[in-house]
């Protein structure tokens, strides 16, 4: 697996959270080998009460995990959230790695009616809105595997 | 440790007040309190002020602006915060000053009025405000995590849209009856039903509105003021709670949660339950009036099981078989609940306990639960913040 530093004409709105590679978007964690648990974003720590707090690596999560729950929201998010026009209704789900840890985003690029609990979604790189220079401001989301 | 009584409560009205400061909707609620325990504001030996900073520290609505209007006097201030948990702090911290005979009387205070909209995110940096990720990458307004919590639930114990219809009907019929109430009216299931998707399962009657409003108790364990007060209510515990690691919630603010559950559902509020039952002594199957916070009608369900009184996935049972309603073994929010009455979060937790003391001292009129001896209230705060408070006559 190879992780590509820079895809041309895309920025993330916020940095360290996700990974462009060759295997597709990974979610950015952090493993602590010594409570065996693993956080999200990699900066906020959850050590697992009287650990050590020694051994934290940095990794990346599967392409893929399951859905682990979901809703579909029907109204705007208000600022900051921020995208190009209107894009209600959007649905959000909790995705479950085989790493073990869930992590929450958009789902986005499926037919909503169609979610289903335990369904295997994939992370992809979702276009927010432009900025200045042109570039596509992107975030984690999650779409149904084809 | 001491016995503490509560000898007086008061409580400004709830709604949106435009025209008003904080100051004066807190007035109200204070001047209440103190007629009703009988207390002058020079026997107050501290005051522990529920605050909502909004804007940062300049903006902070603190216990001395409500200090001052009565006259200041010296005593110690504290202002706290805890989320929508923050009162049952206030409450908590006069209590142990008490029962530890620092002082003898104490007032807890909240009063909030609520930003327009949205609270969203003060800061641009995740790293140490662990509430922008959601607003600026994810676009998760707080009932999005309660409707992805509710979604669990249909799933694995059958609880049904007519459930969560249930919930705001049944508090609707008690808000209706209590005075002080923002919402009045009497929704059908229908009605319910047909109000407007907001995150699937959802609908707009069955998420709380955020609301104006202040609430005060005083507590004592003077004996003069505990024999002269009208029915004074004592604290048979009042603890708080925070999150246990393995706990699956995905909580407000984070976007991530343990796959596998090493801790309860809802831990912060798990634990302070158990706090306060180890406390006091008493269990569930003891408490005739249970004040619980419904932010929305998942919660209603899941507070239920979250505090052991029922098992877990059986609280729309109890829902169903009206064990919740008046006449029910357990009375669930007679005050109308925050469906009712819409959330403050500085002066909520205050609010629930002095609705508590109102059924406890048979003050509660057409909502009075008959032969109330044993009442409990429950907060439930983001970011891993709860309290407990179980009180008796
Ligand atoms: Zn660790």
């Amino acid at each position: 697996m190879q992780v590509i530093d820079k895809v041309e004409g895309k920025v993330p709105r916020l940095p360290d959270l996700f990974s462009w590679t060759d295997e597709g978007v990974r979610i950015r964690s952090a493993k602590c080998h010594d409570c065996d648990t693993y956080f999200f974003p990699e900066y906020h720590a959850q050590h697992r009460p009287d650990c050590p707090r020694e051994n934290v690596e940095k990794v990346l999560l599967a392409n893929k995990g399951k859905l682990a729950t979901f809703t579909i929201q029907h109204y705007m998010c208000p600022p900051p959230f921020k995208t190009t026009g209107d894009i209600t209704p959007y649905g959000l789900g909790l995705v479950e790695f085989p790493e073990g840890i869930s992590v929450a985003g958009l789902i986005m690029e499926t037919d909503l009616d169609s979610l289903k609990i335990g369904q295997e979604v994939e992370t992809f790189d979702y276009v927010l809105y432009k900025d200045e220079d042109g570039n596509d401001v992107v975030t984690w989301a999650f779409r149904a595997v084809k | 440790m001491r016995d503490v009584y509560i000898v007086g409560t008061g409580e400004h009205p709830w709604g949106k007040f435009n025209d008003k400061n904080f100051v004066e909707v807190g007035e109200v609620a204070v001047a209440e309190a103190l007629k009703d325990a009988g207390v002058r504001w020079t026997e107050i030996q501290a005051i522990m002020s529920s605050i909502l900073i909004y804007g940062g520290n300049a903006g902070h609505l603190s216990g001395q602006y409500i200090e001052s209007m009565f006259g200041e006097t010296g005593v110690p201030v504290v202002n706290v915060y805890n989320a929508c948990a923050t009162g049952s702090a206030a409450i908590r911290m006069a209590y142990n000053s008490i029962a530890a005979g620092e002082t003898d009387t104490v007032m807890a205070v909240g009063v909030d009025l609520s930003p327009k909209g949205f609270l969203t995110a003060k800061s641009d940096d995740p790293r140490q405000d662990r509430d922008v990720l959601r607003w600026r990458m994810t676009g998760m307004p707080n009932p999005i995590y309660w409707a992805m919590e509710c979604r669990k639930r249909f799933e694995k114990y059958g609880d049904t849209p007519e459930d969560l219809a249930d919930v705001k009907v049944l508090l609707s019929q008690f808000g209706a009856k209590n005075p002080n109430a923002r919402y009045k009216k009497v929704y059908t299931r229908d009605e319910v039903l047909n109000s407007k998707m907001v995150c699937d399962p959802l609908r707009l009657y069955e998420i709380c509105a955020v609301s104006d409003g202040a609430a005060v108790v005083i507590l004592s364990a003077d004996p003069k003021k505990i024999q002269s007060a009208n029915k004074p209510v004592k604290i048979a515990a009042t603890t708080m709670g925070s999150a246990i690691y393995g706990d699956p919630t995905i909580r407000i603010s984070a976007l991530s949660a343990p796959s596998k559950a090493e801790a309860p559902l809802l831990s912060e509020s798990y634990s302070a339950s158990k706090q306060a039952y180890e406390k006091s002594g008493l269990g569930p199957e003891d408490i005739d009036v249970l004040e619980l916070p419904d932010n929305s009608s998942w919660h209603y369900l899941q507070y239920l099981e979250t505090c052991g009184f029922c098992g877990e996935g059986e609280a729309h049972k109890m829902l169903r078989e009206g064990k919740t309603q008046m006449g029910g073994k357990l009375v669930v929010n007679p005050s109308g609940g925050f469906a009712s009455f819409g959330e403050a979060i500085g002066a909520q937790a205050i609010w629930q306990v002095v609705e508590a003391c109102d059924q406890l001292r048979g003050r509660a009129g057409e909502r009075q639960v008959p032969n109330c001896k044993t009442a409990m209230a429950q907060t439930y705060g983001l970011m891993g913040n709860s309290g407990t408070t179980i009180l008796t006559i």
